[in-house]
């Protein structure tokens, strides 16, 4: 056996790699999963599909574990894995301590999506497979991982330095300490706001810490500019397999148009007098605002053949649908955390008295403005000009008396494609206020949260049904712990 | 061959044989009988092969009579022999020791006539009891014995029955005997035929021919490394095939031929098409999520069997390659295929570990020896030819509902409706309905049958092969060249394979030989068909078709003037299969060539040295396009671009195996005894190339140079073996047997501490009827044997180290990259280890009419290489963790009964019958209960392994039921599933084997073999699809105003809930609660039909053929039994066993119906 250490040495194979290419592996992967569209993006009734099969989930209020899970093996696969590994590997390296620091953001941003989606889930011993021969990870709950993601947040946040390794390769800010400082800060909040009811000492403690340095300009916000070799997971869908069967919910089209709002010709489309999916071809496309109807909810097939025969339609593929070749064309980025969202947070922090600086009013419209300038900035089709965003914020002002109501329904339209924070601030504001899902087979008349992966009932069965038993049943109606 | 020894051969070497003194001398056989005949002036008439390289070693000086010479010539040569008349002695194999002449068509029995020294003038000898003298038969009958090539029988004996009349034929095989009268009845008989009794019936000319009694006869069986062992000595189980089982019903894959016929071998033909892999587990699978392969050994030297198999969903790892990118589920095939029938000459099937023991490692499973043709089965040039023809007929099981139609929720597609496609939860079908499919192309709503059966042709395959074979007194060789094309039953599919083979011996001197053999392959397949998954794959879209879609619809609106997909169903993973068929492509290419050489010498005449050398490298060209330009389900390329992905690549492989052998034979009184000592160094190195371009500048260009995004890999592969190895067997007066064998591996795969594993095997037989004599067992033996087997085989080189990997492409200039893969490394694996003990006995009894070959076995694997699936939370999705542990229990009958046999007709029946059961005794732990997951079905449910149940459980939602049973159903109708995976059972089959019956009535045979397999489950995937797109008959229920399930609601009330019926029968996919879709995967099957006959007697004496036969053969004829719904058992492609019972829509199975036509020169 002369020889064969050497034998079994890999030739071609790299057993390192600079962890910012990794941490950028771990950041694209925060980029929202097809499956938000199935879930989080139709609860909050912008977006449905009528159709069954794989494409069953909010739009009748039923329980597909084949989506349920997405956000899980994402957030897990692609981020906690990766962030987990640059942690381990440049923890203790001074020298790469920034690297060290982003990956701990990018983990913390993945764990709180991870936790709003599903409640309990593995935190303290999640992404230690490699580390730590952790296999089967115990579950944390709610209540234990919040006040760690702001820890981690906060102290990564803190220990970020200029006088660092400047990660110039980073794709989300080219290493930026202030960005990233500023990214840190944002995630703090939405953490801090995140608490308001179920925790609002704490809540208060954290934004008011968090609010000095949060992203408060479009070209400040975190996002993933997907190219022609990186799309945008939910543009690719709906360029694809699901090009036609996906299309905005009447509720939110209804909200737009009664109160004009130039978004609604931004980001929609419908292709008048289009048969079949085949028909919607941009010919028979128009943004004209006013002839865009919006699916109405808990409608199957047949339900929806019918919806669009009341409507006046020529089939219920003329309803209006996100615009697959402007708003959510294959390259379109993916918002992680932007300026508006932050603004209409810091609207309801200064509105709770949290905050001291600026008036709600100010970051209402900041908070509009800037989210209408987001929208401009994906395709020039989908420019917003500025007199039309004058003209809707004078046809639209801010009322105090509905302060609450007001901000949380800008979030809900600022959140627009990003199901997972669209849904967590639904649920935790209440606002705005839906209807419930009429479909007749649904199993809740709202979705409070999304169902444990089958692979994890199946291989971690033990720790899975610990969490079950202390959160309640894995199943759409279960609350989350804030949500309480 | 038959010979007489020579008279003027014998001149030469009779001085010295007679004018020895006292010393040992030692001579060839041969010329010891050339000098008794020229002593004695008598004939003796032998079979060269039995006397050919055989020395004697005498002390006598001279010999009173030729009986006394004989004795002592044949005293340990295992032959024995005859007075056939005044002058003329035959000599036979003592019982038990003549090598069987494997009853295949190319017997090495075949006379040649050139070699007779005597004219056909000979005297035509007669033997009468001097009683009968007086008594006068006026009646002389002559006439020919032929043997079974049709060449004269020298020596068969011919008694007329009821008299002590008798008669010896000739050396060419003639004889002459006075009978008393035309009634009289000829008794024909000769060691190791069959007697056969002829009615003279007034004939003054009675000609037949003789066979070969094979149940009679004892092997000479093919072990480990090539050595010759006597059958009876050994203390294992083994199985031989005859080349005939493999050649005329024969499959493109030589393998599958033989499902059914071999006890405790389960072979699985996968529906992949012609170039597709065979499936074979001996004795059950015993490793957890590994590999279970036998492995292949080819004229003594390992080959390669890499598998190109679909295994869509293995989460474990048993090393098979999978195809990049995705779109690309076709089977690739494995190492198997590259082999033509006709060069083998016998195929040995090393079941337990005891009989593998000397291969080692890559032994655990089982060995596949093959032994190809070296030299021709006449003296002289001999030419072979043979033209096989099948005609493959697609086989439809479908019984869907053709009551309701196209459509969803309960309403056809009718302007402003969708196109359904892919749905029948549409209107019940009434006369005058149309619906609008494509935009607006209306046609009528009627059921459209058949369509599997409309969309496939017909396949065939065609194999011509002509072998060429030199045999000289000092060696021969065989040359053939065979060509097989195949056309697959999906229209664009075909497979060709030109084979090569050359096989060679020589004897330089009595001391010195040697021998080799170099196969050259070409295989080509082209288009290999998709399956199990959506995207491309024809089955699945084709067996999911709405009933009421037209397939011309689809045909002539498959795409667009541009070469576009017309979308024909939301459903766009369900590519339509016309595009599928016209756009996507696939060719693979491999060229293979595979030998060894070796020398052999003897040291002295109980010690030999052999040396070999093996090589088998081959190199594989892959080219498909994953998802053709235009595809429906891909998204549009960036603007100046039309999409699709090709992927190109190039695989190289090299296994080289070097060895040497001593061995030592040497008798000491009673004590027979046998040593080898031998060393392998096995050294592989595998590499690939391969680019992946995603988005083309010019469309139908698919060339890596056209791409825009270009994902390029190189990946290298090296690992080695070393090992020593030796055996050592010691034999009691031929009865009584005793082998031990002794085997160290270094491996380089495995850290330095575990790299090496050492063990051992012993095994005894004992032959109880050469002590014990009975009337009614002729042959008796008992066996027993223990064996440990290491194996590092789940192990891949390097996987003590994680890889970190950078993607192709930049995102905006910035690299992205990663740990490889999601298996976490785990540098502390061992090499595991199997320990199988087995006993069983042979029994022949009621001469031959009754032969039973029985073995049980248990099998105990450990330290095995576990890859558990493990949470995704930990970051990886699988580890390698050697803790596994198995066992393999069971018991494998081969009963050989021949009801009739008389001079016209022969019924032999062979039942073989095999039962495993293998149970996992431990995972990470055995605590019993825990499990891991080893693969997931393509749709729903999973497979998995549990501490203390059966392997290969299948496991998905069921339905939740309260305590008596009764489903329970939500407020909505819908069935409530269990909160957790239930466990639906094994999908391993407890019970394989066949039967064969095959008939043979003046020289007519027929055949036919039923095979089962029994006790396994599956997990649909084809009922699955169906009960969830309404075509399954289950569905029907609850099509008029909803399901109200059977059962009770939340509350223990009966369930009065209605629900919508699509959503009903939609929980297979929604909820995956797949419990309506699990069935016993059991069969009984009417496998084979073969109908034969023997035309060379009917031949004229003037022309070039020396023998022609035909055959009529039929394949998978008829299904008997089956308990799954719309498929046929078999007609799933998994080559993993990781996915056994996940069945995902393969291709239709085919009945086969064909010739053979075998002709030689």
């Amino acid at each position: 056996d002369e020889g064969f250490d050497e034998l079994n040495t890999n030739k071609v194979r790299a057993t390192t790699l600079d962890p910012i290419i990794q941490l950028n592996a771990a950041t694209l992967g925060l980029a929202f999963p097809t499956a938000t569209l199935i879930y989080e993006v139709g609860v909050v009734q912008q977006v449905i599909s009528p159709n069954s099969g794989v494409l069953t989930g909010a739009n009748y209020n039923q329980d597909n574990r084949a989506s349920t899970q997405v956000n899980w093996q994402n957030y897990y696969q692609n981020v906690v894995k990766n962030t987990s590994d640059v942690i381990s590997r440049t923890k203790d390296i001074p020298a790469q301590s920034n690297v060290y620091n982003m990956a701990r953001i990018v983990q913390a941003h993945a764990f709180m999506i991870l936790t709003d989606t599903y409640g309990s889930v593995p935190f303290t011993e999640a992404g230690r497979g490699y580390s730590d021969q952790i296999f089967f990870p115990a579950y944390d709950t709610q209540e234990s991982i919040y006040p760690q993601i702001i820890q981690e947040l906060d102290q990564a946040g803190a220990a970020l330095s200029l006088s660092g390794k400047i990660e110039t390769a980073d794709i989300l800010y080219k290493g930026s300490i202030p960005q990233w400082k500023a990214y840190a800060n944002s995630l703090l909040l939405r953490a801090g706001m995140r608490l308001s009811r179920v925790n609002p000492t704490l809540a208060q403690q954290v934004v008011a810490k968090a609010a000095p340095a949060v992203i408060l300009a479009n070209s400040g916000n975190a996002l993933i500019a997907h190219d022609a070799n990186y799309t945008n997971p939910i543009g690719n869908m709906l360029n694809s397999t699901e090009a036609s069967n996906f299309f905005l919910a009447a509720p939110f089209v209804n909200y737009l148009k009664a109160t004009g709002d130039p978004r609604l010709r931004a980001i929609a489309v419908t292709y008048v007098g289009a048969k079949s999916g085949p028909e919607q071809t941009p010919a028979n496309a128009s943004s004209d605002p006013a002839i865009q109807v919006g699916m109405p909810m808990g409608n199957d097939n047949a339900g929806a053949v019918k919806a669009a025969a009341a409507a006046g339609l020529a089939s219920f593929y003329e309803f209006a649908q996100v615009d697959r070749r402007r708003i959510t064309k294959l390259q379109a980025p993916n918002f992680l955390v932007t300026a508006s969202q932050n603004l209409l947070l810091l609207a309801e922090a200064r509105n709770r008295g949290w905050i001291t600086t600026g008036t709600v009013e100010e970051y209402y419209r900041n908070a509009v403005i800037a989210h209408m300038n987001q929208i401009s900035s994906i395709d020039p089709a989908s420019t917003i000009p500025q007199a039309a965003i004058d003209q809707y914020l004078a046809a639209n002002p801010f009322d105090p008396a509905k302060a609450l109501e007001q901000i949380n329904t800008q979030y809900w339209i600022s959140s627009f494609l990003n199901g997972p924070e669209a849904f967590a601030n639904f649920r935790r504001s209440g606002f705005p206020v839906l209807q419930e899902n009429p479909f007749p087979g649904r199993e809740v008349p709202f979705i409070n949260r999304l169902t444990y992966p089958n692979s994890e009932i199946s291989v971690n069965g033990e720790n899975v049904g610990a969490a079950i038993s202390a959160q309640g049943p894995d199943d759409l109606a279960t609350k989350v712990w804030w949500h309480k | 061959q038959w010979a007489l020894a020579q008279y003027k051969e014998a001149l030469a070497s009779s001085d010295r044989f007679q004018s020895e003194g006292g010393a040992v001398t030692s001579f060839a056989l041969r010329d010891g009988l050339t000098s008794l005949e020229s002593q004695f002036d008598v004939s003796i008439a032998f079979k060269d092969d039995l006397v050919a390289q055989k020395t004697v070693r005498v002390s006598k000086k001279k010999y009173r009579s030729v009986e006394e010479g004989l004795d002592e010539l044949l005293k340990n040569s295992g032959l024995t022999y005859e007075k056939a008349g005044a002058r003329f002695f035959v000599i036979y194999p003592k019982k038990g020791e003549k090598t069987k002449p494997d009853g295949n068509l190319n017997s090495p029995l075949t006379a040649s006539l050139t070699s007779f020294p005597l004219t056909p003038s000979a005297p035509v000898l007669t033997v009468s009891d001097r009683s009968d003298r007086a008594r006068r038969f006026d009646v002389t009958v002559t006439g020919k014995v032929l043997d079974e090539n049709g060449n004269g029988f020298p020596g068969v004996n011919i008694l007329v029955k009821g008299t002590s009349t008798g008669a010896v034929t000739n050396t060419a095989g003639d004889f002459s005997i006075n009978v008393p009268d035309g009634n009289a009845v000829l008794v024909f008989s000769f060691v190791g035929y069959i007697s056969q009794e002829v009615s003279v019936q007034n004939r003054s000319v009675v000609n037949i021919t003789m066979k070969v009694d094979e149940s009679d006869l004892e092997e000479v069986v093919v072990t480990a490394l090539g050595i010759e062992k006597s059958a009876k000595s050994l203390g294992f189980a083994t199985s031989k095939v005859k080349s005939d089982e493999l050649t005329i019903n024969r499959t493109p894959n030589l393998m599958n031929a033989l499902q059914g016929k071999v006890a405790g071998v389960n072979i699985s033909s996968l529906g992949t098409g012609p170039g597709g892999t065979s499936k074979i587990r001996i004795r059950g699978q015993s490793s957890i999520s590994g590999q279970n392969n036998p492995l292949i050994v080819i004229n003594g030297v390992p080959i390669d069997n890499t598998n190109f198999g679909t295994n869509p969903g293995n989460n474990a790892s048993d090393n098979s390659i999978g195809v990049r990118g995705g779109g690309n589920t076709s089977d690739g095939g494995d190492g198997l295929s590259s082999i033509n029938p006709d060069d083998v000459e016998t195929m040995t099937i090393l079941k337990g570990a005891a009989a593998a023991a000397l291969y080692g490692s890559r032994a655990k499973d089982g060995v596949i020896m093959i032994t190809t043709k070296t030299k021709g089965d006449t003296q002289g040039i001999g030419v072979t030819y043979n033209l096989n023809y099948t005609n493959e007929t697609p086989l439809d099981f479908t019984d869907y509902q053709y009551e309701y139609g196209q459509g969803e929720q309960g309403v056809r597609p009718t302007a402003p409706n969708p196109t359904s496609g892919q749905w029948s939860f549409g209107e019940k079908f009434q006369p005058g309905m149309t619906h609008i499919l494509y935009d607006g192309l209306e046609v009528p709503y009627v059921p459209q049958k058949g369509i599997i059966g409309d969309f496939f042709r017909n396949g065939q395959n065609v194999t011509n092969s002509i072998t060429l074979t030199s045999t000289g007194d000092k060696g021969g060789l065989s040359l053939s060249f065979a060509n097989l094309d195949s056309k697959g039953i999906v229209p664009n599919n075909t497979y060709n394979r030109k084979t090569l083979n050359l096989g060679f011996g020589y004897d330089l001197s009595p001391k010195f030989s040697f021998g080799g053999n170099i196969n050259y392959s070409q295989e080509e397949n082209e288009n290999a068909p998709n399956i199990g998954q959506q995207d491309n794959t024809i089955p699945v879209a084709l067996y999911n078709m709405a009933n009421s879609m037209p397939l011309e619809i689809l045909k002539e609106n498959a795409y667009n003037a541009v070469g576009d997909e017309i979308v024909y169903s939301r459903f766009r993973n369900r590519t339509n299969p016309y595009f599928t068929l016209d756009k996507q492509f696939q060719n693979v290419r491999r060229d293979r060539v595979f030998g060894n050489i070796h020398v052999k010498y003897k040291i002295l005449p109980w010690l030999s040295v052999q040396g070999r050398v093996g090589q088998d490298y081959w190199s594989r060209d892959q080219d498909y396009n994953n998802f053709p330009t235009g595809q429906a389900s891909r998204a549009p390329a960036p603007a100046g671009f039309v999409n699709g992905v090709y992927t190109q690549e190039s695989r190289r492989f090299r296994e080289i195996n070097t060895d040497f052998l001593f061995s030592a034979n040497k008798t000491f009184g009673d004590f027979g005894t046998n040593f080898t000592f031998g060393g392998n160094h096995m050294e592989r190195r595998s590499d690939l190339n391969s680019v992946q371009v995603t988005d083309f500048v010019i469309r139908d260009l698919y060339t890596v140079q056209n791409g825009r995004a270009k994902d390029p890999i190189y990946d290298l592969n090296e690992r080695a073996v070393n090992s020593l190895y030796g055996s050592a067997e010691v034999a009691y007066r031929n009865r009584l047997f005793l082998t031990g064998t002794l085997r160290n591996d270094w491996f380089s795969t495995l850290s330095k501490d575990n790299r090496s594993i050492l063990y051992p095997s012993v095994s005894a037989s004992w032959v109880f009827t050469e002590s014990v004599s009975s009337g009614l067992i002729n042959f008796g033996k008992l066996r027993v044997a223990y064996a440990e087997v290491g194996s590092d085989s789940d192990v891949g080189p390097y996987s003590n180290v994680l890889f970190y990997n950078v993607n192709a492409n930049l995102l905006n200039g910035q690299p992205v990259g990663g740990p490889l893969g999601g298996t976490l490394p785990n540098p502390n694996l061992r090499p595991m280890r199997i320990g199988e003990t087995e006993v069983g006995f042979e029994l022949n009894m009621l001469n031959s009419r009754v032969t039973l070959d029985v073995a049980a076995y248990r099998k105990l694997t450990t330290d095995q290489i576990v890859s558990a699936q493990i949470s995704d939370a930990s970051g990886y999705l699988n580890t390698s963790i050697n803790s596994g542990q198995s066992s393999n229990k069971g018991i494998e009958t081969l009963l050989t009964l021949v009801p009739v046999e008389n001079e016209s007709f022969v019924w032999e029946s062979t039942f073989n019958a095999a039962y495993n059961v293998t149970e996992v005794l431990s995972l990470l732990t055995d605590t019993p209960g825990e499990r891991i997951t080893v693969g997931t079905h393509v749709f729903n449910g999973e497979l998995r392994q549990i501490v203390g149940m059966e392997m290969a459980q299948i496991a998905g939602f069921g339905y939740k039921r309260d305590e008596q049973g009764r489903k329970i159903f939500a407020a909505n109708g819908l069935p409530i599933r269990t909160p957790d995976l239930v466990n639906f059972g094994s999908a391993l089959p407890k019970w394989i084997g066949g039967w064969n019956n095959s008939f043979n009535y003046k020289g007519i045979a027929f055949s036919f073999l039923i095979d089962f397999k029994l006790g396994g489950k599956m997990l649909s995937g084809t009922n699955f699809n169906a009960t969830r797109h309404g075509l399954h008959k289950m569905t029907l229920e609850g099509r008029e105003g909803g399901v109200v399930g059977d059962g009770v609601n939340e509350a223990g009330e009966t369930n009065t809930a209605v629900a919508p019926v699509q959503s009903y029968w939609e929980v297979v996919r929604s909820q995956a609660l797949v419990e309506p879709v699990i069935y016993d995967a059991g069969y009984w099957k009417l496998r084979q039909v073969t109908l034969s006959y023997d035309f060379t007697k009917h031949l004229p004496a003037e022309q070039p053929f020396r023998s022609v036969k035909l055959s009529l053969v039929a394949n998978n004829v008829l299904m008997i039994k089956k308990w799954v719904d719309n498929i046929d058992p078999e007609s799933f492609g998994y080559s993993s066993d990781n996915l056994v019972g996940m069945e995902s829509t393969g291709l239709p199975t085919t009945r086969g119906l064909g010739f053979n036509l075998n002709v030689k020169f």
